[in-house]
């Protein structure tokens, strides 16, 4: 069912709240023991906030969050081990939305630490296993977002977020579909920063209407975030028709680096919607292969700056103290509770921007994401949107993913950190299976063209 | 003044804005440590700064008002290091585009010239209990402060001495009072000084507070470094701290270079941008400046140019001064009672007129008292002791002490008997026996009447 009819079935009073949420509970759990996706089960706020839900456009729908959002009262890790019991004493913007139109927080889902990672497998507390094959990674870093949206009947939405491609990548790997928004389209306010300027908090769901009924919920400018967008959010559920559409094919896209198999099975994808009338031409993307070092010099470089306030002062774990200077116990700190992906950021990020390295790196990495920027401005004047595979493979193995080398690793992310530099809108749909496993599909589309992206899921899920 | 010693300021200064500069806390109210802050000014995970405009405008009005070139487009800057009084460990400031530059200032007769003026954010306020920061044991930290707006006025190396230095940091008082930025008292100025002799390295005493402190603080690295050097010893780079008690500085640490900062642009706020009519307008509506006071007194009151500059020095001064001789016909009078006896009194009370009781009306009683011959002069430089010191109506004062002129009746008395008392004396032989025994009357009628008077009535009796 999809979760529209659920809210107008639940408005009726005919959704039966009380007992969908014990048998929900007793799902997630299920699931969560089976795939290990949740950081923390909400069931006591959850059945809390089921006495007083408001009748808005979510009443009575189960949201997962990812553990990167702030909830009110309620533990936020953001997957790390460093901010173990971390309890905010406010709401991101996109949960108290959420909760203003009924929607009902149900937990906080797995991901990599502080959202650095390709896989989910750079993991604090519970690594999610995929459920296509519990052998193989769900993706990352919003895994556990992914997981849930696939392995739950139960109408449900999930909150997830990209910086690089952490909606798109377990999208793909686990075949449920991912939105990710232009840059500022939703608030940022309560997340935790991993690259702020990269920063997208989107969504994940077994349908494209579930998605555009989520985006309208969530959208649009808000006074607590500078970065946010004032242009007027419009109704994302009012799909258009794709007929004289025009998608681009970026070469580049198909090239090395990408399985064959992939890229045959998007391709079929693409003729699915040229015959539902898309006018498909090719097109060049000149930036591709700089957007990878330009993407993650940024990433890495903000990274570095937000991930300081954990030191154990006001944010962090708390160690007995030894006779010893401030610098010291805030190393201490840190060094226990990062991980090691973390650490490797952190490191690297400070060393892009000291003096010295800074213009050869941050700065230089600055003007190559203008590049990437514009290239991609300049595909949407000859074209609506972009068509192509999500991820070069299909979700690898666990034991693959431990034999990657921290570059290999990265170099994963080939295919979605273009459109995530650039800020521009896309959509990962599932277009085919490869011996059982989902392949996604990525539509891409002009900043604040979220709808263009969503018309086109939906024609081609039709 | 010496060629040898080269003084740099790098002055921070409290703007006295209603909110902090990244949220809406109020800038000053309780006292009670932590009741003034947020989210944002805790640097709470998942919280993001918004840019309190009042903030740019005061600021802008001192970069122009300082003559400096203005950025058009800024970026705002996180300056990473890790210290406790730092939530964030990174402050908020600007730089690779500071908000002015190239200014200069005119502090007698000479031109400094300003490098930059900035916008950043205070950090926290730490509190060393029971000592100062060699000697406590723990410290605690008081938020409030934390995101206090300030700008950062920072001097080429055109300072000679540490009285210039004072000078300089008085004449740019006087400017942000003028400009109505800044409040004494309420809100603080910190200068970082650097000073260097010939022969010696640059050394930097930190966050010396006010103006006096400053010229001491230089003066003690004055002798300190002198001395190093007449013994053949070296002055090394590094950073010393001012003891306000002792006067003296001492070693907080030895720099082998400078602190690398690390420093990226704030990915949460946007380009700070300033159009050419918003300039424009903010020139145009710059209130009087003391430069251009000086000049109005000089021509509208008819002082001398070093009274002008005196009274504009202090604008609580000037103001003072202005609402004296609204209604009054000589204003000279007035400008010479406040320059020399007023100023005087309030030096020896170590107050500045703010501090002070005098108010204008209690004031100008002083000097109508006089013109109506009810106390002589010489009687009101007396009386403006006991008034400066206590506030009290000059009047009261003048019915407290049983002063007050003599009627000629009793003064005639007076005469009489110090003639009597003085048979020898004989101003027809001696014609400058008469100060003699006008000395004599003043005396006996403890100065309350006119030398004048008493001259021509002695010659009279004669």
């Amino acid at each position: 069912m999809i979760v529209g009819e659920f809210v107008k079935k639940a408005k009726k009073g005919k959704a039966g709240l009380e007992d969908f949420y014990v048998k929900l509970f007793k799902d997630l759990k299920r699931i969560n023991q089976e795939y290990d996706c949740f950081i923390t089960l909400c069931e006591e706020e959850a059945l809390k906030q089921l006495e007083n839900l408001p009748k808005g456009r979510l009443y009575g729908v189960p949201v997962s969050v990812k553990d990167a959002l702030c909830t009110k009262g309620v533990q936020t890790t953001g997957g790390s081990k460093i901010l173990k019991d971390y309890k905010p004493t406010f709401d991101a913007t996109v949960i108290k939305r959420i909760k203003d139109e009924g929607g009902v927080i149900i937990g906080k889902t797995c991901m990599d630490e502080f959202g650095l990672g390709g896989f989910s497998t750079n993991c604090a507390y519970k690594v999610p296993k995929n459920p296509c094959d519990k052998n193989r990674v769900t993706g990352g870093s919003s895994g556990g977002a992914a997981v849930v949206t696939r392995a739950l009947d139960a109408p449900h939405i999930a909150i997830a977020e990209s910086t690089g491609g952490s909606i798109s990548s377990p999208a793909s790997f686990c075949g449920v579909h991912g939105l990710t928004p232009t840059y500022g389209r939703v608030s940022r306010h309560g997340l935790l920063d991993y690259a702020n300027s990269l920063d997208k908090i989107g969504v994940m769901a077994k349908s494209i209407s579930d998605i555009a009924l989520m985006m309208n919920v969530i959208s649009g400018f808000d006074e607590r975030d500078m970065t946010s967008r004032k242009e007027k959010v419009p109704d994302y559920t009012m799909t258009k028709s794709v007929k004289g559409m025009k998608l681009g094919v970026p070469k580049e896209y198909f090239g090395k680096g990408v399985a064959k198999e992939v890229s045959d099975l998007v391709w079929k994808g693409i003729k699915k919607l040229e015959s539902k009338g898309v006018k498909v031409r090719e097109v060049s993307l000149d930036m591709t292969k700089y957007s990878l070092p330009s993407y993650y010099i940024a990433a890495m470089s903000e990274v570095s700056t937000n991930l300081a306030k954990f030191c154990g002062m006001r944010y962090g774990l708390e160690l007995p103290l030894k006779k010893e200077g401030f610098n010291e116990y805030f190393s201490r700190v840190r060094s226990v509770g990062f991980g090691s992906e973390a650490k490797r950021r952190i490191i690297l990020g400070t060393y892009a921007r000291m003096s010295g390295y800074r213009s050869k790196y941050y700065l230089k990495a600055m003007k190559v994401r203008t590049l990437v920027i514009n290239d991609f401005k300049k595909a949407f004047k000859r074209v609506d949107a972009l068509a192509a595979p999500t991820m070069p493979v299909i979700a690898p193995r666990f034991e693959e993913v431990e034999e990657l080398s921290p570059l290999e690793a990265y170099k994963m992310d080939l295919l979605t950190v273009g459109p995530n530099l650039a800020g521009v809108p896309h959509l990962s749909t599932p277009c085919g299976e490869l011996r059982g496993m989902p392949v996604g599909m990525h539509l891409i589309a002009n900043h604040l063209e979220e709808k263009k992206v969503i018309s086109l899921g939906g024609a081609f899920n039709e | 003044m010496s060629k040898d010693v080269i003084i740099g300021l790098e002055t921070h200064i409290q703007l006295n804005t209603k909110s902090k500069m990244f949220c809406q806390c109020p800038t000053k109210g309780s006292d009670e440590p932590n009741t003034r802050t947020c989210e944002v000014c805790i640097g709470a995970p998942g919280s993001k700064p918004r840019i309190n405009r009042e903030v740019v405008n005061k600021a802008l009005s001192v970069a122009l008002a300082l003559n400096c070139e203005i950025n058009k487009r800024m970026t705002w800057d996180r300056k990473s290091y890790f210290y406790p009084d730092m939530s964030k460990n990174y402050q908020i400031t600007q730089y690779d585009t500071p908000l002015g530059f190239k200014g200069k200032l005119k502090v007698n007769a000479r031109v400094i010239r300003i490098r930059r003026v900035h916008m950043e954010e205070d950090p926290a306020r730490l509190v060393h209990a029971g000592g100062d920061i060699r000697s406590s044991d723990y410290v605690k930290v008081d938020y409030n402060r934390s995101g206090t707006p300030l700008i950062e006025v920072v001097t080429e190396p055109d300072l000679r001495s540490p009285e210039g230095a004072r000078d300089y940091l008085r004449s740019l008082l006087s400017i942000l009072e003028h400009l109505g930025v800044f409040e004494p008292g309420d809100y603080t100025i910190k200068s970082d000084c650097n000073i260097s002799i010939k022969g010696g390295q640059r050394v930097e005493v930190k966050n010396v507070s006010g103006l006096k402190d400053v010229e001491k603080a230089l003066t003690y690295e004055l002798v300190r470094q002198r001395n190093l050097l007449k013994r053949g010893k070296k002055v090394k780079r590094g950073t010393r701290q001012f003891s306000p008690a002792g006067g003296t500085t001492y070693a907080l640490r030895t720099k082998e270079s400078e602190m690398d900062y690390g420093y990226i642009v704030d990915p949460d706020l946007p380009w700070l941008v300033l159009t050419n009519k918003k300039i424009r307008r903010a020139r145009g509506s710059l209130p009087e400046l003391p430069a251009e006071r000086v000049k109005r007194f000089i021509k509208e009151y008819g002082m001398n140019k070093e009274q002008a500059h005196t009274l504009v020095s202090d604008k609580a001064l000037a103001d003072f001064f202005e609402d004296c001789v609204k209604g009054y016909k000589d204003p000279t009078r007035i400008a010479s009672w406040v320059d020399t006896q007023l100023l005087k009194c309030l030096n020896y009370q170590k107050q500045t007129i703010r501090e002070s009781k005098v108010k204008p009306e209690s004031f100008m009683e002083l000097i109508r008292l006089m013109d109506k011959g009810v106390i002589t002069e010489r009687l009101g430089k007396e009386l403006i002791k006991d008034y400066v010191s206590t506030g009290k109506s000059p009047k009261e004062l003048v019915e407290e002490k049983g002063l007050g002129t003599l009627s000629d009746k009793e003064l005639k008395k007076v005469v009489k008997k110090v003639l009597k008392d003085n048979p020898d004396v004989n101003i027809k032989k001696d014609k400058k026996s008469i100060n003699y025994l006008i000395g004599q009357v003043l005396r006996a009628t403890k100065g309350q009447a006119d030398p004048n008077k008493i001259r021509g009535l002695i010659k009279k009796e004669f």
